[in-house]
């Protein structure tokens, strides 16, 4: 399968910063892959996701190196109003990504569209296509200024989805929401990576990384230290050492490993991870 | 200090009830939880404990004195509240004056401000920063100063809304010491917080908020014991509980280490 994205040993560094904020990051993501990057912070996640979507070396100004392809065009070689035709954003804070302007949030959900110039009929369709999975319907109407945080960060993830990017970036886009509302974005992010849309997703929830990735990009410091399928890097025991967490699943079988009660590869889900117990308990 | 919440509703609309007969008594130094679905109230309710709202009807009581007898401002000495945006809560040019300002508005010496701005700023991992605009912090950093501002004016009660947002494992572990140093200093700290492996590591007691009201509160066993209870309010607990009650396990258990532990006790019985 084609890459879509292709980071070749790209480093960059923030205008007036002592050290780069990431450094030869390199890793291709085929079309339709689910890509989670992990790491504590300040290890680069958010500046590679910059990076995809053209803010670094557009907006953030600064030295780079490398390159940073999406599509087979190279971001740096692009406007990000280009870019943003085929690559969505949903920022860490959705309090950035309203355009305040709008008045309601059925129209802060078409102000994408309306850039494009997108025919108000189909702005409706979409917004109504749109608003159902996000629970927004109830809302349409309200100004999105006095909508709770969770609320906020389902509109900011609407006003991107409604742009039907073929990759979609999320930066740990769930922080606002309860367990289950997180859960239920990611089910229709899950939805919509099967449905072909390739995924990149900063995230601190290391069992939904594992449950949910094809590969898993580690960075610590700047630095890219582990890259694979989630098997491979959460199966790396050196990986924690850089301080990147890791799933509770893969901490459990490992333990029992190590304690002579189950061996096995590490376990990565609750039900691989559960039947691992079991097997420990002689079940 | 001693929280009393005494049929607790506050309606922001007429009609419109946020919180619908809460009673709840908070009282020692064993840290506080309180978790729940968005919407299920638990941010209106901390916000009575220092006078930013008052009850449409029934009583909060601190140390025996109702809530509305002072001002905001003046229960702010008594009762710290660090907000779930820092932006919310940062006004200032240095993370020096941030920590500074709060105690200062309290009267407090110079020289008093000075030492506790030095062990305050050790304990949020800012002494280095000192002299860094808050604006120009990382978004963990700027949730650190805010706890920052408000532990140096010394509350009695100490309230936290969701730290762990954005927070990584360092940052957690921060958190930690933080509310390990605010217990052994006899100070209550309140948290709201959706990080179940958080509270469960972190809190003795746990309330759980649903639709304005308490849906249970206890121990962190008796409450993650029964989840299909916490369901109603869509809390799941950890993964290490669930694992365990996956594997039928017959203890509860709240980390990895009690899991393994768990498990020879269970092959040698």
């Amino acid at each position: 399968m084609d890459s879509i994205i292709k980071v070749d040993d790209f480093s960059f560094r923030y205008r007036d910063a002592k050290r780069c904020a990431v450094r030869h990051l390199d890793f291709e993501v085929p079309e339709g892959g689910f890509l989670c990057v992990v790491g504590p912070n300040g290890s680069g996640k958010s500046t590679l996701c910059n990076a995809l979507v053209g803010l670094v070396p557009h907006h953030f100004n600064g030295k780079g190196r490398g390159s940073v392809r999406v599509l087979g065009q190279k971001v740096a070689d692009q406007t990000i109003a280009q870019i943003s035709c085929n690559v969505g954003f949903v920022f860490q804070n959705p309090f950035n990504q309203l355009s305040y302007t709008a008045g309601t949030v059925a129209e802060e959900l078409a102000y994408g569209l309306g850039n494009h110039g997108v025919p108000r009929d189909e702005m409706v369709r979409r917004i109504e296509q749109i608003a159902g999975p996000l629970h927004l319907e109830g809302l349409l109407d309200r100004n999105p200024l006095e909508l709770s945080g969770g609320q906020i960060q389902r509109v900011a993830l609407g006003s991107t989805l409604i742009m039907n990017p073929r990759v979609l970036v999320l930066d740990e886009c769930t922080t606002q929401l309860d367990p289950l509302g997180s859960e239920e974005i990611f089910d229709i992010v899950k939805k919509l990576n099967e449905d072909g849309m390739t995924v990149v997703m900063v995230d601190h929830d290391m069992e939904r990384v594992a449950r949910c990735a094809d590969h898993v990009l580690a960075l610590s410091r700047g630095n890219q230290v582990a890259f694979g399928t989630p098997e491979e890097v959460f199966g790396d025991p050196a990986l924690e050492e850089h301080g990147v967490d890791i799933p509770d699943y893969v901490r459990i079988s490992r333990t029992l490993e190590d304690e002579g009660l189950a061996s096995g590869p590490v376990t990565l889900t609750e039900g691989a991870c559960a039947e691992r117990v079991g097997k420990a308990l002689g079940r | 200090m001693k929280i009393e919440i005494k049929d607790l509703v506050h309606e922001y609309l007429p009609g419109m009830r946020a919180l619908d007969g809460v009673n709840l008594t908070l009282d020692g130094t064993a840290p506080v939880a309180i978790i729940g679905q968005n919407g299920a109230g638990k941010t209106t309710l901390v916000k009575h404990f220092d006078g930013i709202l008052r009850p449409t009807s029934g009583q909060v009581l601190l140390d025996g004195h109702d809530i509305n007898e002072r001002s905001c401002a003046q229960w702010s000495a008594h009762v710290g509240y660090v907000f779930q945006n820092p932006d919310n809560q940062l006004f200032l040019e240095s993370v020096r004056h941030e920590l500074e300002f709060g105690p200062r508005q309290l009267g407090v010496s110079e020289a008093a401000i000075a030492k506790r701005v030095e062990r305050v700023a050790k304990l949020v991992g800012l002494s280095r920063k000192l002299d860094v605009n808050p604006a120009d912090l990382t978004p963990a950093e700027k949730k650190f100063c805010a706890i920052g501002s408000v532990l140096t004016m010394k509350p009695e009660v100490v309230i936290f809304d969701e730290p762990t947002c954005g927070q990584d494992l360092a940052g957690n572990a921060r958190l930690e010491r933080i509310i390990r140093a605010l217990r052994k200093s006899g100070r209550l700290c309140i948290t709201i917080s959706h990080d179940v492996k958080f509270v469960c590591k972190c809190f003795e007691r746990v309330v759980v908020m649903c639709h304005g009201r308490v849906l249970v509160e206890g121990s962190v066993e008796e409450v993650f014991s029964q989840p299909e209870l916490l369901k109603q309010s869509y809390v799941i607990p950890a993964p290490v509980t669930r694992v365990a009650s996956a594997a039928g396990m017959n203890k509860v258990v709240f980390d990895v280490d009690s899991l393994i532990e768990g498990v020879k006790a269970e092959r040698s019985s």
